[in-house]
Parts: structure tokens; sequence; C-alpha cells
């Protein structure tokens, strides 16, 4: 297993000031939540990109809550869980807020054209899903409609995906949001 | 006072008397159907009885799941302005906040009878 002194120095490599691994639910969200809004308010000076990063942290969270194919059910809809690791780091240029969960690999090849469709987007384009997702209401088993993920890509700068194979033979979706400063 | 709502970290106050609605703060409930349900319900009976209905939003964040009960509820608004009541909406934002400028504008389509506004304003 890597060293601890070697993982505080992958965190720091990375910029990664903030992350959270392991079952999520809405209740530990919200006991979360205020820690990651200190923390993104003091590393971005502007409220507008504070709030936008946040926003971003939030549906990346909520993905994982309510998509991740390892998931806890519990009697209280607050405490079921999904697991996954959700992390915001600087970059360059600004920030990056990543979210990996496993993923049912059925679900895989709609999510991956789905993404793809959106990626190719301008930003006119993405308002017209937008409404569009809204108008339509949520398609089945969803409860943010997609909306999540389109409303990730008109806030931020560039986002990339990825269905990787982890060691343990499941999939991995991993979905990486960039915000310029 | 019809109904009201502290504001709460993750969710917005909301006070609702026969002749207005305001919402403030931030939206992202715990479980969003526990949070819009009795909104939607007693804004519904009281649009039944209103001539004259106003709504203030001023909001500084809301999750997707809140965009699809914000969407469900001004077209329960613009509905009753469809059947003759007087409703006006506005959507308040922070000048300097393009995000809940476009977000505001992005409601815009919902709205065919009443009426509907974007107001900045220097401070939310």
């Amino acid at each position: 297993m890597m060293h601890t002194k070697d993982f505080h120095r992958l965190l720091i490599e990375r910029n990664t000031f903030f992350c959270f691994s392991g079952p999520l639910s809405e209740s530990a969200l919200s006991a979360i939540s205020d820690a990651v809004k200190n923390r993104v308010f003091e590393a971005s000076d502007k409220r507008p990109l504070a709030t936008k990063i946040f926003a971003i942290f939030i549906e990346q969270a909520q993905n994982i809550i309510r998509y991740s194919a390892e998931s806890i059910a519990a009697d209280d809809e607050i405490d079921a869980m999904g697991i996954g690791t959700v992390a915001i780091s600087g970059s360059d240029v600004g920030f990056i807020i990543e979210a990996v969960n496993p993923i049912h690999p059925e679900i895989i090849p709609r999510l991956e054209k789905n993404l793809i469709e959106l990626q190719a987007m301008s930003g006119d384009e993405l308002k017209v899903a937008y409404t569009e997702r809204l108008k339509s209401g949520p398609p089945e088993g969803s409860k943010g409609a997609g909306l999540g993920f389109i409303q990730m890509a008109r806030k931020c700068d560039r986002f990339n995906f990825e269905f990787a194979k982890d060691n343990e033979g499941s999939t991995l979706f991993i979905f990486k949001v960039e915000i310029d400063k | 006072m019809i109904f009201t709502l502290e504001k709460t970290k993750r969710t917005p106050s909301v006070e609702l008397s026969e002749k207005m609605l305001v919402v403030k703060g931030e939206c992202y409930p715990e479980n969003i159907a526990e949070f819009s349900e009795p909104i939607m319900e007693n804004v519904q009976a009281v649009l039944e009885k209103a001539r004259v209905f106003d709504v203030i939003f001023e909001l500084i964040y809301f999750n997707s799941s809140s965009a699809m009960f914000l969407f469900d509820l001004f077209n329960m608004l613009d509905d009753a302005a469809g059947n003759g009541c007087e409703i006006a909406v506005k959507w308040r934002y922070a000048a300097d906040d393009d995000s809940m400028e476009e977000a505001g504008a992005d409601f815009e389509d919902a709205f065919e009878h009443a009426s509907y506004e974007l107001e900045p304003r220097d401070e939310i």
C-alpha cells in the first residue's frame, strides 16, 4: 500500500485540496458541504467563481449518491449511499472537479453517447438541450433528468470522461470538469 | 402568512401569503420531493383564489433537481395567469453573477401569460 507520506505528497502534487472517498449520502453531503464551501471560497477569490465550483461539486456528489453501481439503501432516503470519490483541485488555469464511481456496464453505451454529444455542443446548443430536458421531464430512474450533466457542461470550460476497468474487474466512470479562473 | 419555511443551509426561505411568494437563498435540498411538494400544494391552493399574485425569487444557487421543481412551479404560475390571475414574477440576481442571470434567462420559455422580469441587484 502507498506510504502515507507519498499519499500526502500525491495530494499536494496534484493540488487536490478537497477529497471525499467512500459511501456518500445526502446527509453526509450536508455535513461536508460547509467545509467544501469554505475551502472553495478561500481558494477562489470571486464569489461567482466559487459558487460555480461548488455547484459542480454538488452535481458530481449527487450523481455518485444516486447512480453509483455500489450503493447501500437505507430506511431514510437521505441516508441512502452511493460509493465513489469526488475531488477538487487547483490547476494552472483554474480548478478541476473530478468524480469517480463504479458503474453498471449496461448503461455505458447510452451514457457515452449522451456525453459525446454534450461535449460537441456550443453554448447555445447546450441551452437548448437544457430547456428541452426541463420540458420533457426526467428519464426513467433519474431524479435529475440528465440535467446534472447538462448543467455541468454549461458551467464549465471543458470536461472529459472515461470508462476504466479497475483492478477488481469493475468498471469505473470518471468525470472530470474544469473551470478556468 | 399562509406558509413559511425558514432558510436552511440547503434550502431557501419561503414566504407565501395570499398575494405573494418570496423565495430567497440556496436550493439543493437533501430530499427534493419533501421540500417541494408542500410548496406546490400551498401555492396551488392560493392561486385558486387569487386575482393578483406577485413572485420574487432571489437565489444564489440551485442544483439540477431544484431546476425541475422551479420549472414545474413556473408552469403552475403561468397556467394560473392563463386562467385570468394577474401574475408577475421577478428573478433577482447579483449583478456580477453570470450563472444566476443565465439561470433566470433559462426560465423565460416557461412564461407565456405571466410577466417575468430579470432584475439585477448590486447585492443579494
